[in-house]
């Protein structure tokens, strides 16, 4: 960040001088943001809500129903439609952005002879992320945090910010390379229980008897199966928690958040490095921030949806439909499904962002974009905000609408939601520099009470 | 917030003599010369005061040390063997309950010795001497056209690699490289913290670590009184349903006189709605059944496991060990690892500071410090090891009986000794050159990360069936004589290793990834260091 050059003609004069006399890096301005990265931030921030709104309001036991029941009812539909087009992307484009913003973050500050470096406030601002998202598991309950694992996974991005996009696709292409090749190993084990399996009940069905190890793994895929199928003793059960109050959920909550946290970050890494490498090459191309030519969106459109819907497609007609058979789905394919589940993500990821930036050059719906680029611009507050509202109405200490409403009605939730953030956005941001949990967030960053409020005589 | 170094560093002497400084000096060229600073100016414990020039293309080969840390870390890497070996070698926890549980003999006391004076606190003083190189590795002068920070991290990420190999691939579940590499970046943001800051927030870790064992205990607890709730139940339906089969009889006996058959239903239908247990109440029984049959000493239960590990087939030693990796490397770090690792890290960056490793203390103070620690942490030892017997001998009753469990003062245990170590060792090597055998330790200290790797491989090759298939077949005090056989071919090696070259081959290649070129690691005649400096790669 250049300090020198005049930045009276913002809105933020004031708070541009206060950081001249200090002198020490600080947090990336309002003229400095790029708001096409903020419209695919809000429209991430947004869409995330769409994925996550199910693990809020709807018991994964309903799934087993939805998938082998009846495909014409609002409620499937729904599902293949989320699932084909936007499970999954609306991460990736949220990851994408994260490390586009690391490398803004990083690149975008002077070192002071001295000071604090950089480095030092990136990685602080890191560690209070993962305390957020602490607090967002447990504290705010939402199993479903990633916070913590973006926290985590963004220390180990800054190595790599002065990498070149190149370089940068190449690492997520192995992420990706590395979840495929975990997928596989999971999958050829589980084969193998299956075929154990099928083997033993040949064996009894020619009356022979069973050895030990037959026993045991005729045994051990039945427990996988039973797993697969809810069972009502534990959904009673979950149900009846959900609906009490804090402290009971708050406990009930407790080892799966520790499980999610632990195992999320340990295989789940690659899950989201590779969009954020992904991110940052496509960051470093300009892609983001409006600099690429129209015709490359166009092609990004048209190839990243053109193979990325056909994909999504199979992989709920397969991935979700036909697996929620395990035991068939595993004596039919050698290879499951979900190893294109990366792939089609990506490709849908640059889909989306495509149509977005079309859409912006375009200039269709201005009003439109600049409410997106609010709710981007204050994606943290918008995030915490989701859990907030959402538990708050699923909860048993809110309005316990947990498991009551069928799939298709959790989306008037989510529309619901979506236009309180756009507006509550647009009309915060005319008042005060960031959302209020940025604030506090930079706050602590920077270990100093940030100035919040806008000036009045700029605008 | 500012980094304070220790004033007047009395090694700051040692370090002028030694002429690497000297060799800097000499290798720069003239027109830099002059932003040397005077002698007198050089901030003290061992950074580079030549190199204020950002472009060399890989820093200078001998950067000063501090030879008290090489030594803390010599004889902690090689003490650490002594308690690893339990599980390279098939010690197993079932093995050091029979022995607890016999409570005499001298196996037993083989055991409470070595697990008193070692176990963890050796781990701990390597996390502590971490702690103090990752302060000096922030107060360098930026060596080259990487910026210290970058450096730090991309060293860290790469011990973690090293870590992951360490585990995965020479089979080590035990490995703390992956921890260190990790606990290096979270805790890159406190370097900058005071003296006490850093004392406060490893004073903190330590609390959470304590917590951490004792709502594990409180979530067994719970388990035990869910436990007990359920065998009431089941009690009461045995009652019922011999108070039921006697209504039966009385029934029937009825019946016979000729009693409506109503009645009969009636007490059948009862005597069916109670006489099993929910499945809810069956796992509460048999979760705390499955914990106490876990904790009892079998013989027989260890023979699955050693037969496992004697597989000669790698594939399946391989599978067999990952998921004990696994658990290590996620489960444990996230409930405990972080906590016991960021504790001494965190004393060992505020101990630097203080000026503990650099001898800023008084002979009586070191002499204190470590009389303290140590008789504190055999206290907090010796109390965990009884209770961790009573704990052995009946859960159930201890549980009864005890608010707190035998794990939980160990973090203050570990914290209390490795710094007794630290500080009487700190004594004894006082400021003065180091002789025979503290030598051997510095050396092994100075290529830490290749000893601890080659201990991997040199007991994944002796104990598991891939190699010599001697795991579960020595005895405890077999164990301890290949430790030591162990420690000692370590020590002529390094000896013999350093002699020749700059840095253990571990430590030269993670140089070499660190800065991303290939670096000079042998050694020749004096002169030629000057030409390996100037040839720029």
């Amino acid at each position: 960040m250049d300090l020198t050059s005049p930045l009276g003609n913002t809105n933020e004069g004031a708070a541009a001088a206060a950081d001249l006399q200090t002198s020490q890096p600080r947090p990336v301005s309002t003229a400095e943001r790029i708001q096409t990265v903020d419209v695919i931030r809000g429209v991430a921030l947004l869409g995330i809500l769409m994925m996550n709104i199910p693990g809020f309001g709807f018991h994964w036991s309903g799934y087993d129903k939805l998938l082998k029941g009846p495909q014409n009812t609002a409620d499937f539909i729904t599902l293949e439609v989320v699932e084909t087009f936007f499970s999954g992307t609306m991460r990736g484009l949220f990851s994408m952005l994260f490390g586009a913003g690391m490398v803004l973050f990083t690149l975008n500050k002077k070192e002071t002879l001295g000071g604090v470096t950089v480095a030092e406030y990136y990685y602080r601002r890191l560690l209070w992320l993962v305390l957020f998202g602490v607090f967002n598991a447990y504290i705010l309950l939402w199993p479903g945090d990633i916070l913590f694992f973006y926290g985590l996974l963004g220390m180990v991005l800054f190595p790599f910010r002065k990498m070149r996009p190149k370089w940068l696709i190449v690492l997520g292409i192995v992420c990706i390379g590395i979840g495929i090749l975990k997928t596989m190993l999971w999958y050829n084990e589980t084969s193998d229980k299956r075929k154990a399996y099928v083997e033993a009940v040949a064996a009894e069905k020619s009356n022979k008897k069973l050895t030990d190890e037959q026993t045991a793994a005729k045994s051990e895929w039945l427990e996988i199966e039973k797993n697969q199928t809810p069972d009502t003793t534990y959904v009673n059960r979950d149900l009846r928690k959900m609906g009490s109050g804090y402290g009971t959920i708050f406990t009930h909550f407790i080892p799966r958040n520790a499980g999610s946290e632990t195992w999320g970050m340990y295989h789940g890494a690659w899950d989201m490095l590779c969009m954020m490498f992904f991110g940052m090459a496509l960051f470093g191309l300009g892609f983001f921030s409006n600099k690429v030519s129209t015709s490359t969106y166009s092609t990004g459109l048209l190839v990243g949806y053109g193979l990325g819907i056909p994909i999504g497609w199979i992989l709920f007609q397969k991935g979700w439909v036909e697996a929620s058979n395990i035991g068939a789905y595993v004596d039919t394919y050698r290879v499951p499904h979900w190893v294109l589940y990366d792939v089609r993500r990506l490709l849908l990821c640059i889909g989306h962002a495509s149509l977005l930036m079309l859409v912006f050059r375009s200039r269709i719906v201005p009003w439109l974009m600049k409410a997106l680029s609010n709710v981007g611009q204050m994606a943290f507050t918008n995030y915490l905000m989701q859990s907030i509202f959402c538990t708050l109405i699923f909860y048993g200490y809110g309005f316990k609408f947990y498991n009551k409403l069928s799939y298709y009605q959790l989306y008037y939730v989510v529309v619901a939601i979506w236009i309180f953030q756009l507006i509550f956005s647009t009309i915060w941001l005319r008042y005060y520099r960031f959302g209020p949990f940025e604030w506090v967030w930079r706050s602590l960053t920077y270990w100093k009470k940030q100035p919040m409020r806008l000036n009045n005589n700029g605008n | 917030m500012t980094i304070s170094f220790p004033e007047g560093s009395k090694y700051f002497i040692s370090f002028q003599s030694n002429y690497c400084i000297l060799k800097c000096f000499l290798n720069l060229p003239p027109k830099k010369r002059h932003m040397i600073p005077p002698i007198s100016e050089v901030p003290p414990h061992g950074t580079q005061p030549a190199i204020s020039d950002p472009s060399p293309a890989y820093p200078p080969i001998n950067s000063p040390r501090i030879p008290s840390l090489d030594v803390l870390r010599g004889i902690a890497i090689l003490a650490a063997l002594f308690v690893s070996i339990w599980i390279f070698g098939g010690f197993s926890s079932n093995q050091q309950t029979g022995i607890l549980l016999r409570s005499k003999g001298l196996n037993y006391r083989l055991f409470g010795t070595v697990d008193l004076l070692l176990d963890g606190k050796m781990k701990a003083i390597i996390a502590i001497v971490f702690g103090a190189g990752m302060i000096i590795f922030m107060s360098k002068q930026p060596q080259s056209r990487f910026s210290l920070a970058d450096l730090f991290i991309r060293r860290q990420m790469w011990l973690i690699l090293f870590g992951l190999i360490n585990a995965i691939v020479f089979l080590w579940t035990g490995d703390f490289l992956f921890h260190l590499g990790i606990m290096g970046i979270l805790l890159f943001p406190f370097v900058r913290l005071s003296k006490r800051g850093l004392l406060i927030a490893s004073l903190i870790a330590l609390f959470i670590f304590c917590g951490k064992n004792y709502w594990k205990y409180a979530d067994d607890r719970k388990a035990y009184n869910k436990y007990l709730a359920v065998t009431t139940i089941e009690k009461k339906i045995k009652k019922d349903s011999t108070d039921n089969a006697k209504k039966d009889s009385l029934l029937k006996a009825q019946k016979k006189d000729g009693l409506p058959a109503g009645q009969k239903a009636d007490s059948l239908s009862g005597k069916s709605k109670t006489d099993t247990l929910t499945k809810q109440q069956k796992n509460d029984k048999s979760a705390w059944e499955g914990k106490v049959n876990g904790m009892k000493y079998d013989a027989k239960k260890d023979d699955g496991e050693k037969k496992a590990m004697r597989s000669t087939s790698y594939g399946k030693l391989w599978n067999h060990v990952l998921p004990t990796t696994q658990f290590k490397e996620a489960s444990w770090t996230y409930q405990t690892g972080v906590w016991d690792f960021a504790a001494m890290i965190l004393l060992g960056m505020g101990l630097f500071k203080l000026g503990f490793f650099t001898s800023q203390f008084s002979r009586l103070k070191y002499l204190w410090i470590g009389i303290a620690g140590l008789t504190a942490g055999l206290l907090l030892g010796w109390f965990r090891l009884h209770h961790n017997q009573l704990t052995l001998q009946d859960y159930a009753n201890y549980i009864d009986h005890h608010w707190i469990p035998y794990t939980f003062f160990f973090p203050f245990e570990m914290a209390f000794m490795a710094v007794g170590y630290a500080s009487v060792i700190l004594l004894v090597l006082g400021a003065g050159p180091l002789s025979g055998l503290w030598r051997g330790f510095a050396y092994v200290g100075k290529m830490a990360l290749t000893i601890y790797l080659m201990q991997s491989i040199i007991c994944t090759l002796f104990f598991t069936g891939f190699g010599m298939g001697y795991y579960g077949r020595l005895s405890q005090f077999q164990l301890y004589i290949i430790a030591g056989e162990i420690c000692l071919f370590q020590i002529a090696f390094s000896m013999l290793w350093l002699r020749r070259y700059y840095y253990g081959p571990a430590e030269w290649l993670l140089r070499c990834l660190m800065y991303r070129t290939w670096l000079p690691n042998k050694k020749n005649k004096p002169a030629i260091t000057e030409s390996t400096v100037t040839i720029q790669s």
